[in-house]
């Protein structure tokens, strides 16, 4: 099977976004023949150059997003009006009141109709639900802002319709033209927005927009919009591949989004991090006007729920993201959870070995940064310490930002504050019961040095993401103490001591319960190694992606039709069991291809066909293997 | 405090993202007396009376720390942030999650500056609830003794969770443009699903929604935004603006001062002396393109028309002159009194021109700007920004002017009264020429630019060459219109045509495209990060 792995700022470059899993992956997959198509994001990551490839990597194409060639030369006027339609339409979706999360609403308030009373007569809209509750709880009712349910969800599908063809418009303009650089830089767009922006039924932040605002936003979208302009998507590009995998959403995912427009490719993206939420969070405080954050809300919200729609198969890394996913509009038979695989070999030892470490250390390993909350974790030892005396904490700094630095000087101050220095008599030199170490130091040489120094591992975040030094732990048979956040408890499942985030007095418990405990201590340890190799190795995230793919291709295969070295159709050239996986009700659309565009497997030998029909037969090949 | 978020700073309620706000609760520590604060809790009673600061800080994150973050807005400091305390610590405040019991140390703190005073006198009034009240661990000092645990006090039960979080996260709702960045912001704070179901919500979604929906209109009309900053004046490009100038006076210090072999030296290093100053001059500043330019915007050949346009204005009046009269017998020998004449006044006051060129453009710029940032719509920007185009190269020729009358002085080359006119109608449209095309390609239009520069070029070039051309047998009728307009106005009249028209041309592209508010935006992104 051929895959076109589309990444963006990553994979292939050194240094990227999500680089080592992505090399897992495709030196795991070595049976498949792989594609990689990277946008880079800086031309200092052009210039690092990339990393080394596995021979089954067929071909890279690459291309920059962080500049764009404009030739300069004016397109024609059939080509203006083109894109004058198109864009203007695209304004108009954008700048329209937002009626996108009404419609997922509408889900959400059917999915709990059992639940609420009024969700009947509500029809569906989530805001009234909640209202009703709120009013039950003895809330002041608020009103819905949004329109009654039914025709919010219409005219909702309406505008997703309407921007997925300006984008398509767009993307084909583009291809006819060779680029669409200075049109969307032009002065067009900018004039197609501000009349979208005054038109009525614009949003309220819209109507504010002034000029540089305008400008702005025109300026985003140009950026948002350049891998319209690459030439990816010919037959012999992304319409070669079997199947089109993204590794982010948002602009990495728009190749593949065209590509399925225009060759029927299927695609699959990967979200470790949803990037609407991402968004969010990066424009919220950065000063950036509330008409703008507004427009490219909106934009960058429609374009995630078009590539949701639009892919056959959407991953996410935790049930955190698959949750913004499903709120994001993605349907929820489309969702798969694949667990971030993480080496378990450098654990392998540590886990395997039966005793555990000092039976009074705790540890904690992680980067420091505020988030980690170590203030807490270093008020929670206090309380450890007046029932446990003799217990030590261990802090392994595996890495600080310019922010940490500061951070940890202070939790140095702090425990040195807390905590006196202690020596065993009055002629031993004494030393803290905390101590901060830096990983690669003599005392812990390496992670699993860290984690096998302690009895307890303890993780004391506000904020996290996927817990990755927790299931490090899990791998070294640890037990482990940590708080609610993020994937945390979706990771460490029943086999680890979860308390509420920023609750030193619960921690504190939680630690000397197992300090106290070692047989428990052991059965916890033993139970997390065994889920974190059955759940987080890189081994089963590779199978689970093998499996989505030949899932993906059995479901939605390419249907390229065979031609004969004139042209022509060749009658015949797949046997009918190469559709039998696909599906029998709905009728596939029969694509036709230019001559000379087919691109043969390499290697194919059990292809009935010769020649052409080789790609056809691919799905059925793989599907028996 | 140092590591307090200043004012200026953008408000992150609770969010764990500085050093400083966690700094506090333990600066308290670390700055207070710790063993006072100890012994207070010892004996369990809220100390009443106390001075410093850093008591004042202690007793407020101990007591109010969710009174904190409500008092953000002064007014209400005292009184709803005593209710908003109370609010978390008996409603939600089962200690399960501090985000909603206590507040980001930083407002805390920021609370210990506005409210210290009343909300010390609020809590010295109930000096046996405060140990019970701040139930939630970590507030109290943790190296107090703590055998036996206060017993809790009955709960009070908010009125409305919701609004206090509301309040206390209302940056945060005001502006956000739909309830699912509101979602975001409460979990990068660190609420999760499990939080937001002591709010009565199914997930934090929902609790985002109700909260979006309650907040009410929105913010209100944003202010005019600020113009943005204008570029600045900076020493390196006014200095090297000056450059070609400076460079070209002393070429031609050099030319008068020497003779022979020598003078051919000196001409040939001035010429590259000045070409150097010049892409010195024009690599930089206004005049320079900003960003890396790409490969397409700057078209093969402009350099080449711009080097053949100069030197006609040094050279070619004298060659068109001597070929009319069936020349050129001699080479040029530098002197402007030759029989091929090599006239510098006019290339001297171009180059020295170069200065007022950079004004000119920063001016531009500058006024662009703060026009865009003025302008109600685009329309009311191109109204505004056509007589500034045509104010900019108005002056650069009034600039252009004065420099040729300057040089020409200072040359002692006086031009007879025909002459005169002539000289400077050549000079001023090869000036406005260049100007224009530069101004188009610095703000991204480099196709205009580069087919007006090689059309003028081509008129000269083929002025010259028809002339030549009609010694030919049989081709005399060739030079006919070269020679009527230079019988007709001198042979200074080829240029300013050929100038002229193309500087017409580009004067109407420019006051139709950089008069555009796309022309002004600034690419800057396309720079290598």
């Amino acid at each position: 099977m051929r895959i076109g792995l589309v990444t963006e700022g990553g994979y292939p470059y050194v240094g990227g976004d999500a680089g080592p899993w992505c090399d897992r992956l495709v030196r795991g997959l070595g049976q498949h023949e792989f594609d990689l198509y990277a946008l880079s994001r800086s031309r200092r990551q052009e210039d690092e150059g990339w990393v080394p490839l596995p021979p089954h990597v067929t071909r890279v194409r690459t291309a920059p997003l962080w500049t764009a060639e404009d030739d300069g030369a004016a397109p024609g006027r059939r080509a203006r009006r083109r894109f004058t339609e198109c864009y203007g339409e695209l304004a108009q979706v954008v700048c329209a009141t937002q009626a996108a999360s009404a419609g997922q609403e509408a889900r959400a308030g059917e999915a709990r109709a059992g639940q609420a009373a009024n969700a009947g007569q509500a029809a569906s809209a989530g805001e009234a639900t909640s209202a009703g509750e709120a009013a039950s709880a003895g809330h002041p009712a608020h009103i819905g802002r949004t329109a009654p349910g039914v025709p919010a969800r219409e005219r909702s599908a309406d505008l997703a319709d309407r921007f997925a063809s300006a984008l398509y418009g767009l993307a084909e303009l583009a291809r006819d033209t060779g680029g669409l650089t200075g049109a969307l830089r032009s002065e067009t767009a900018v004039r197609a927005l501000e009349h979208a922006c005054r038109a009525p039924g614009a949003q309220r932040a819209a109507r504010t927009a002034r000029v540089p605002d305008l400008l702005a936003v025109a300026a985003h979208l140009e950026r948002a919009l350049r891998p319209l302009s690459l030439d990816w998507y010919e037959d012999d590009g992304l319409g070669a591949v079997d199947l089109c995998h993204a590794t982010a959403g948002g602009t990495a995912a728009l190749p593949g989004l065209l590509a399925r427009h225009f060759t029927g490719t299927p695609l699959l993206v990967t979200e470790y991090g949803v990037r609407l939420r991402a968004h969010y969070l990066a424009s919220g405080t950065d000063g950036t006007p509330p008409a703008v954050r507004a427009l490219l809300t909106a934009f960058h919200s429609r374009l995630g729920a078009e590539v949701y729609r639009r892919a056959a198969l959407i991953t996410s890394g935790n049930a955190h993201t698959r949750r913004w996913q499903e709120r994001c509009g993605a349907d929820r038979a489309k969702l798969r959870t694949v667990h971030p695989g993480m080496d378990a070999a450098p654990f392998a030892e540590v886990g395997e070995q039966p005793q555990d470490g000092d039976p009074d250390t705790l540890v904690w390993v992680g980067r420091v940064e505020p988030a980690k909350d170590l203030v807490s974790l270093l008020h929670a030892f206090a309380e450890v310490r007046r029932q446990r005396p003799a217990a030590r904490l261990r802090i392994v700094v595996t890495g600080t930002g310019a922010e940490g630095e500061t951070y940890l000087g202070h939790c140095r101050a702090l425990a040195a504050q807390l905590f006196p220095d202690e020596a065993d008599g009055p002629h031993a030199v004494g030393d803290n019961p905390v101590s901060f170490e830096e990983l690669g130091g003599p005392e812990a040489p390496t992670c699993a040095d860290a984690y096998a120094a302690g009895a307890v591992v303890v993780l004391s975040s506000v904020v996290e993401g996927f817990p990755a030094g927790l299931v490090e732990a899990m791998f070294c048979g640890r037990a482990t103490v940590s708080t609610d956040a993020g994937a945390v408890v979706e990771a460490v499942g029943g086999t680890g001591v979860v308390v509420p985030p920023r609750n030193p007095r619960a921690l504190a418990g939680a630690c000397v319960a197992l300090l106290r405990d070692p047989e428990r201590r052991a059965r916890l340890g033993a139970a997390a190694r065994a889920r974190a190799l059955e759940l987080f190795t890189v081994e089963q995230n590779i199978a689970a992606f093998h499996g989505l793919y030949l899932e993906t291709v059995a479901r939605c295969p390419v249907r390229r039709a065979a031609l004969d070295h004139d042209g022509e159709p060749l009658p015949f050239a797949v046997p009918a069991e190469a559709h039998v996986p696909g599906h029998w009700a709905a009728g596939p659309q029969e694509r036709a291809v230019p001559g000379g565009g087919i691109a043969a497997v390499p290697g194919d030998g059990t292809a009935a066909v010769p020649d052409t029909g080789a790609a056809a037969a691919t799905p059925a090949r793989e599907a028996a293997r | 405090m140092s590591g307090m978020s200043g004012p200026g700073e953008p408000y992150r309620p609770g969010a764990p993202a500085g050093a400083g706000p966690w700094d506090t609760r333990s600066e308290a520590w670390l700055t207070g007396e710790t063993g006072e604060v100890s012994e207070a809790g010892e004996t369990g009673e809220e100390p009443a009376v106390e001075d410093g600061a850093g008591r004042e800080e202690a007793r407020s994150h101990g007591t109010g720390g969710g009174a904190g973050d409500g008092v953000r807005a002064g007014a209400h400091a005292g009184r709803s942030g005593t209710y908003a305390g109370r609010t978390d610590v008996g409603a939600i405040g089962e200690g399960v999650n501090r985000t909603d019991a206590e507040g980001p140390a930083d407002d805390a703190g920021r609370a210990a500056e506005t409210a210290a005073g009343q909300f010390a006198e609020a809590t010295a009034g109930q000096p046996t609830e405060t140990a019970a009240e701040s139930g939630t661990p970590g507030r109290a000092p943790a190296a107090r003794p703590r055998t036996a645990r206060p017993p809790a006090t009955p709960r009070r039960a908010g009125a409305d969770p919701v609004k206090t979080l509301i309040h206390r996260h209302r940056e945060l709702c005001e502006r956000a443009v739909d309830p699912l960045e509101i979602a975001a912001g409460l979990e990068a704070h660190g609420l999760t699903d499990r939080t937001a179901a002591r709010f009565r919500h199914r997930d934090v979604f929902s609790l985002a929604e109700e909260m979006y929906a309650r907040v009410a209109a929105g913010p209100e009309e944003p202010p005019a935004p600020e113009a943005a900053p204008a570029p600045r004046v900076r020493a390196d490009w006014a200095v090297r603006s000056l450059l070609p100038g400076a460079l070209a006076t002393a070429t031609v210090a050099a030319l008068h001062l020497t003779h022979g072999r020598t003078r051919l030296t000196a001409a040939a290093v001035g010429v590259l002396a000045v070409a150097v100053g010049l892409r010195a001059a024009l690599r930089h500043g206004p005049l320079g393109i900003p960003g890396r330019a790409p490969a397409g915007s700057r078209p093969a050949g402009t350099g080449t028309c711009t080097t053949w346009l100069l030197a006609y204005a040094l050279l070619g009046d004298g060659l068109l002159r001597a070929a009319l009269a069936g020349g050129p017998h001699h080479l040029p020998d530098g002197t402007a009194d030759g029989p091929w004449p090599l006239v510098t006044a006019p290339v001297l006051a171009l180059a020295l021109a170069c200065a007022p060129a950079a004004w000119c453009a920063h001016l531009l710029t500058a006024h662009a700007r703060r026009r865009l940032a003025a302008s109600r719509n685009l329309e009311d920007f191109t109204a505004g920004a056509r007589p500034l185009l045509l104010g900019t190269v108005a002056l650069f020729l009034g600039a252009s002017a004065g420099l040729l009358a300057l040089c020409a002085a200072a040359l002692d080359q006086p031009f007879a009264h025909t002459e005169y006119t002539e000289a400077y109608a050549e000079t001023l449209t090869l000036g406005a020429l260049l100007l224009l095309a530069r101004l188009l390609v610095v703000h991204g239009f480099a196709h205009a630019p580069a087919v007006a520069l090689t059309a003028a070029a081509a008129a000269e070039a083929t002025a010259l060459a028809v002339v030549f051309a009609a010694r030919l047998p049989g081709c005399a009728a060739l030079a006919v219109p070269v020679r009527t307009v230079t019988d007709a106005c001198g042979t200074g009249a080829v240029p300013t045509l050929a100038c002229g028209a193309a500087a017409l041309a580009l004067l109407l592209h420019a006051s139709r495209s950089l008069t555009r508010a796309s022309a002004h935006t600034r690419h800057t992104e396309d720079d290598a990060s």
